[in-house]
């Protein structure tokens, strides 16, 4: 097995939760930890599967918001996941989905995406924190300054929580000279972790 | 023949538009003044890659073959509707028949309008030996036949890591969806399956440097006044052309990452893009050569979110089946 050394290892953080810990209900934190243990085979990410919100948005990889008079389509260099943020006549969702059903409205100069029919299948983190198919969230972008976004996002969940709470955090602009999304079509880093107990074992296995 | 000549477009790429847009039509503009090609513009089913050698030159359908064509797909949509599965039906990975998009007919003999035969150029020696002995005699992974030792032999297609540029957009059974969205400095066209978003500057910059390969490529567009000219170089040499960019026998295949792709959107009349990619790849094929897709503008469709790979199952079934197989083998 590749050793990844310190590559591998995870800086510290601070939390973005709003008010304390999230609240899970009792009996919803069981899975939380569970999850938390076997993260890194079982993480949505490990497996490059679509990230879901609001996680796509905080991973560390760029994406690029494309306002478009027809829709504002989120471009996301992980997974090449997308989501197109209707800003029409609100839909309802149809079949769930991991990116989910984006229906969008001006507040003012801020941008809210209300988010549903995510299948509850993302996680929020690498720490295993989850959520089901019932979740709801809600999105708002405030532009503060040329190069920094307010995001701020609800999320709602009475399967998982006691209440809704919220995280918030600034979006940084990419500004490198001639910055663009390249591929990162992880398929390939996750085919082994996936699918490797299923090949051929030969003396010579590669 | 109903062929009509476009005349800025017959100018620029001596190509052929089958649309039918009336005389007058002006192509609209954005409020920043760039051509309007913002929409839906699902492909359509039913032109074959390569023209039957007996049509020659003849690009488009006589209204007498045309009118076979369209009573052949009106009995297909009947026996679509109607057809269950029949108890001799063996276990495949194709989908049922009424799941299949087979599409509206048109005049159009083949996807490749040049070379004028609309058959694919000669492969250069180096790329025929190439294919021929691609892992270690194996040849590239195309059309699936059962052999499954590892991920790696099944095509990047049932692999889920992306069917590349054209694999992308010409057009196959089932979520041929198409999104172009435009922003100031920018055009993306979006393809429902797998969910690939290509974002296209249109401010000149340079191409990324040549160390940096990506399966979609790097696209630059600019304006040749009303087409959108896109080229993208950068490209790996890891999928192919044609559909799923998957390799399947037939299909034009494997390219090298060399390939150097010029991708002309031209809006003929209201609902109508003529989508023109020329494909110049002098290490894979003796002469460049140009396909053309009519992208139809329908705002109806919706563009559905293709999970490729986080609903494959069918790899670790087609993987630990043939493990099972062997086991069996050894057993007897």
């Amino acid at each position: 097995m590749w050793q990844t050394g310190s590559i591998g290892a995870e800086p510290a953080g601070q939390s973005v939760v709003e008010g304390g810990p999230i609240p899970y209900k009792p009996e919803k934190l069981a899975k939380k930890k569970e999850n938390y243990e076997n993260r890194r085979t079982n993480d949505p990410e490990a497996k490059c599967y679509m990230p879901g919100v609001p996680r796509a948005n905080y991973m560390p990889y760029p994406f690029q918001i494309v306002q478009s008079p027809k829709g504002i389509l989120m471009v996301y260099e992980f997974a090449s996941a997308n989501r197109f943020v209707n800003m029409g006549k609100p839909q309802e969702a149809g079949s769930d989905t991991w990116m989910g059903t984006n229906n969008g409205k001006w507040e003012g100069d801020t941008l809210v995406v209300d988010v549903t029919g995510l299948n509850g299948l993302a996680w929020f983190d690498r720490a295993g924190d989850y959520a089901s198919n019932n979740l709801h969230v809600v999105e708002r972008y405030t532009r503060t300054d040329p190069y920094h976004i307010r995001y701020e996002a609800t999320i709602e969940d009475p399967s998982v929580f006691t209440k809704p709470w919220k995280i918030s955090m600034p979006l940084y602009k990419v500004v490198d000279k001639n910055a663009q999304l390249l591929d990162f079509k992880c398929v390939e880093f996750s085919e082994e972790l996936l699918y490797g107990q299923f090949k051929k074992q030969t003396s010579s296995t590669k | 023949m109903r062929i009509r000549l476009v005349a800025s477009f017959l100018l620029a790429a001596g190509a052929v538009s089958f649309g039918q847009a009336p005389a007058k039509w002006t192509a609209p503009k954005t409020a920043w003044g760039d051509p309007d090609l913002e929409g839906i513009w699902p492909g359509n089913m039913g032109v074959p890659m390569q023209r039957p050698e007996a049509l020659g030159t003849r690009a488009t359908l006589t209204e007498q073959e045309f009118a076979q064509k369209e009573e052949a797909a009106k009995k297909q949509a009947i026996a679509d509707s109607q057809s269950t599965v029949a108890s001799d039906s063996r276990v495949g990975i194709g989908p049922p028949s009424y799941w299949t998009e087979r599409g509206v007919p048109t005049k159009q003999t083949s996807l490749i309008v040049d070379p004028p035969n609309g058959r694919l150029p000669a492969l250069t020696a180096a790329e025929i030996k190439l294919r021929k002995e691609a892992r270690g005699g194996k040849g590239f992974p195309g059309e699936w036949r059962g052999e499954a030792e590892s991920y790696a032999d099944l095509n990047i297609y049932y692999r889920c890591i992306t069917r590349g540029v054209l694999g992308s957009v010409i057009p196959v059974v089932y979520n041929n969806g198409n999104q172009i969205l435009q922003m100031p400095g920018y055009v993306i066209f979006r393809n429902e399956m797998i969910h690939e978003s290509r974002v296209i500057p249109l401010d000149g910059r340079p191409h990324l440097s040549q160390d940096i390969r990506l399966y979609m490529g790097d696209p630059r567009g600019h304006w040749e006044g009303n087409t959108l000219v896109v080229e993208t170089t950068n490209f790996t040499d890891s999928d192919a052309i044609g559909s799923n960019g998957a390799g399947y026998p037939g299909d034009p295949g494997h390219h090298s990452a060399e390939l150097k792709l010029t991708e002309r959107f031209t809006r003929v009349s209201a609902n109508t893009i003529n989508y023109q990619a020329t494909i110049d790849d002098p290490k894979t094929w003796t002469r460049p050569w140009t396909i053309l897709i009519e992208l139809k503008r329908n705002d109806n469709y919706q563009l559905l979110e293709y999970a490729c790979h986080e609903g494959n199952v069918a790899m670790g079934d087609i993987l630990s089946g043939a493990r099972a197989e062997e086991a069996a083998k050894v057993t007897k």
